[in-house]
């Protein structure tokens, strides 16, 4: 089996006689024709049919043979009757597949310089335009089947919270990439080579967090479903000794089912589990059946959360969630782990795909704010916590609740069994409510939310001081507007000098002295430059000091020719360092 | 009015119409009504003879009786939570606040606003009032104004959609 974005697969893929098939970007002029899904796509997406009407045809026949042998008569019918049986057969499986053709033949896509257009249906006809620098993510999916045949679906999503805004299913596992690179690179405002307009070349990408398998597989028993079983387990073992009734184990078999069922969802979507940078932003590939690769553009995600559930504790782990426009809350598991940025990682992989998501923390102290936010209490590294007067309203929690605002982010803590560290940028705070019941205005606390765009992450800060949350809700409001004017623009590589670090081509002598190859330890030799220029090295926009020479080294050693547009440079990888330890003050306060 | 804890101080709150009590209060009074004839069918089946079983005639009387008080005591409170609505446009963002007991404050910046709907009812439309709803890409953003004046109304939806142009920021 091929990884979903690994070199299209061995496996055959027949013919198309169409023509008109995939081979998105391939003939330049042709780029803005119509074209069509893989002919055979109505077959990966109509097999379920297929089975089931065999399944029920089979079923009947095979039921007959027994009942031919118990009651004298012939399985089948016989001369006429089966070919009238054969040929009925035959017009539902025609039938069927003719359906499927006829919508296939009338579901056609183009590409634009500034639009995916989908044309659907046959009867009720539908015709959908999606703006390109609208995306909010792209997703490459393989399901079982399509992996079979080489191919896949792409998902192009937009800020509708939920259904995807243009879905081409399926196309060959190529085409799909070719696709997504150009729609990438012309959402991103890169203008093509006019000489070789169809040559998109895919953005490189650094592989920063490999999950092991042995992992996803410890976090999955750690987690709460095995507390359930076991919980589950003890009072039916309980109740069956009670009251001696042995038949109360039979209830064992569903509760396993389901926590099974749970088990095996947590390993189909973690295994494999990868996650990369590049100048297309944040890239995450995984599955074991299903493969999907998912590609999170720069600046679209709203909100992320870091939680820990409690028995993860003892080994550390994590998960990390976001809220990205185009996933919308799906309380599916494929819509869980679309939102998972990290199914279960360390503490270090938590920092390394938070310098991914917020390359500028906004803080010199990036490693020490966040793990405090992450196992902290009390008020260290400028967190704000619940007053002592109201601790009765949160006896064990009041220590930890609390929040702490830097340069380009507002990190809420809360949860003491599960602990949780939510991530807000300021520019995606879309609006900010503050509450107030009657009990908290006797003691004179409040509670304040961010709303952002539906996810699993839900930013709130409980009861914090009245005039603390209200300085936090007035402050945040000025911050977050000012975070916008200063937000880069929504075609993330429109400006010609927005250079992304790093040097070029595969990873070089300069690159390793450079601390950028080791995946991810939170290296402290580039501890230097960021002292010196108090900035973390970065991804965003403003090239620091010590990746001009980087880049211009990678210009004179040669890159690969017809390079023309900055997003095929190799992506440094973007990490936060720890303060300096004679730094003992830290550089930002609450508010 | 009197200014609430979790205020932002130094701004002038715009109240919704006075008209809008009405509308709230006539809403109030049909909805009771409908409340206490459900609440007291059991009492009338009792008294009537038709239900002979019901438990007992005092809980046949408590019944109507709680939703009397649930009732007056949110008439009582209307006016209070009229008065409590309020909202104040600022130069990059709109507040709106409302609650007595259980207070809120938003603010939506104009740049993050979505849509902006103007609903009529066929109440509203008597008294010449409208609500006006603002959509930002968070759902659970209920930047909801009622009872503004049909004019500042449509004030307001301009305002807010040129405001909006001008600062669009995206996501």
């Amino acid at each position: 089996m091929t990884p979903a974005d690994g070199p299209s697969g061995a496996l055959p893929v027949p013919p198309d006689g169409t023509g008109g098939t995939g081979g998105a970007g391939a003939k330049g002029a042709d780029d803005d024709a119509w074209q069509r899904v893989h002919v055979i796509s109505p077959l990966v997406r109509g097999w379920i049919v297929l089975v089931a009407i065999l399944y029920f045809v089979g079923r009947d026949w095979f039921e007959g043979l027994f009942s031919a042998e118990t009651r004298g008569r012939g399985p089948l019918p016989e001369g006429v009757g089966l070919l009238l049986a054969g040929g009925v057969l035959l017009a539902v499986v025609l039938l069927v597949a003719g359906a499927f053709l006829v919508s296939w033949y009338f579901t056609r896509y183009q590409v634009t310089a500034e639009h995916v257009r989908v044309h659907s249906g046959v009867v009720f006809r539908q015709q959908r335009q999606a703006r390109l620098d609208r995306v909010q993510a792209i997703d490459i999916v393989q399901p079982f089947l399509a992996r079979i045949f080489g191919l896949a679906e792409l998902k192009f999503e937009v800020a509708d919270a939920g259904e995807s805004a243009v879905r081409l299913a399926f196309l060959k596992l190529d085409d799909a990439q070719k696709l997504r690179a150009t729609i990438l690179a012309r959402a991103a405002g890169v203008s093509a080579d006019p000489d070789h307009p169809e040559e998109v070349v895919e953005a490189p990408e650094r592989e920063v967090v490999a999950i092991p398998p042995g992992r996803v597989i410890g976090a999955a028993v750690l987690s709460g479903m095995t507390v359930a079983l076991v919980v589950a387990a003890a009072v039916i073992v309980t109740l069956g000794i009670v009251f001696d009734t042995p038949f109360i184990a039979t209830s064992f078999i569903p509760l396993l089912i389901g926590v099974i069922g749970g088990y095996w969802s947590a390993l189909n979507t973690g295994y494999n589990f990868r996650a990369a940078t590049s100048p297309d932003g944040i890239r995450i590939r995984y599955g074991l059946l299903d493969t999907r690769a998912q590609t999170v553009p720069p600046g679209r995600v709203q909100a992320l959360g870091i939680v820990q559930p409690p028995l993860w504790r003892f080994k550390g782990w994590y998960r990390v969630t976001v809220n990205v426009a185009g996933y919308g809350a799906s309380a599916s598991s494929e819509g869980q782990a679309r939102a998972t940025l990290l199914p279960v990682g360390t503490r270090d992989e938590v920092l390394q795909i938070l310098a991914l998501v917020l390359p500028d923390p906004g803080t010199r102290r990036p490693v020490e704010v966040f793990t405090e936010g992450l196992v902290g209490k009390d008020d260290g590294e400028g967190f704000v916590t619940t007053p002592r007067r109201a601790r009765w309203l949160a006896p064990l929690a009041w220590r930890r609740n609390g929040f702490a605002v830097t340069g380009t982010a507002l990190l809420l803590r809360s949860g003491v069994l599960w602990r949780q560290l939510v991530v807000v940028p300021h520019e995606r705070t879309q609006s900010i409510s503050l509450h107030q019941g009657p009990v908290s205005r006797r003691v004179g606390v409040s509670d304040l939310q961010l709303q952002t765009t539906p996810g699993p992450v839900s930013a709130r800060v409980v009861l914090a001081d009245s005039a603390t949350a209200w300085q936090l809700f007035h402050g945040q409001a000025e911050r977050a507007a000012e975070a916008r004017r200063r937000s880069g623009p929504e075609q993330w590589m429109k400006p010609v000098q927005a250079v992304p670090t790093g040097a070029a081509g595969p990873v070089t002598a300069n690159e390793v002295t450079d601390s950028v190859g080791a995946p991810i330890p939170l290296d402290t030799s580039a501890a230097s430059d960021t002292s010196a220029a108090s900035d973390v090295p970065t991804a965003s926009d403003v090239p620091t000091a010590s990746d001009v020479p980087t880049a211009s080294d990678a210009s004179a050693a040669g890159p690969p020719p017809a390079d023309g547009p900055v997003r095929e440079v190799m992506p440094a990888v973007p990490r936060y360092v720890p303060a300096p330890s004679e730094s003992e003050v830290s550089a930002d306060g609450p508010r | 009015m009197r200014r609430e804890p979790i205020d932002p101080s130094g701004l002038e709150w715009s109240r919704v119409s006075p008209k809008y009590l009405r509308v709230r209060v006539i809403g109030w009074l049909i909805g009771s009504l409908v409340w206490l004839v459900l609440a007291s069918i059991p009492l009338a089946l009792r008294l009537t003879g038709v239900w002979d079983s019901f438990p007992a005639l005092w809980l046949a009387w408590a019944l109507p009786a709680a939703v009397l008080v649930m009732s007056v005591w949110r008439g009582v409170l209307l006016p209070r939570q009229v008065a409590s609505i309020g909202y104040a446009e600022r130069d990059d963002d709109l507040l709106v606040r409302q609650g007595v007991f259980f207070q809120r404050t938003l603010v939506v910046p104009y740049g993050r606003m979505q849509y902006v709907d103007v609903a009529v009812g066929p109440l509203e439309r008597a008294y010449g009032i409208c609500t006006l709803k603002l959509h930002t890409a968070a759902p659970a953003t209920n930047a909801l104004i009622p009872g503004l004046p049909a004019e500042e109304g449509t004030r307001l939806r301009e305002q807010l959609s040129a405001r909006g142009e001008a600062r669009l920021a995206g996501l």
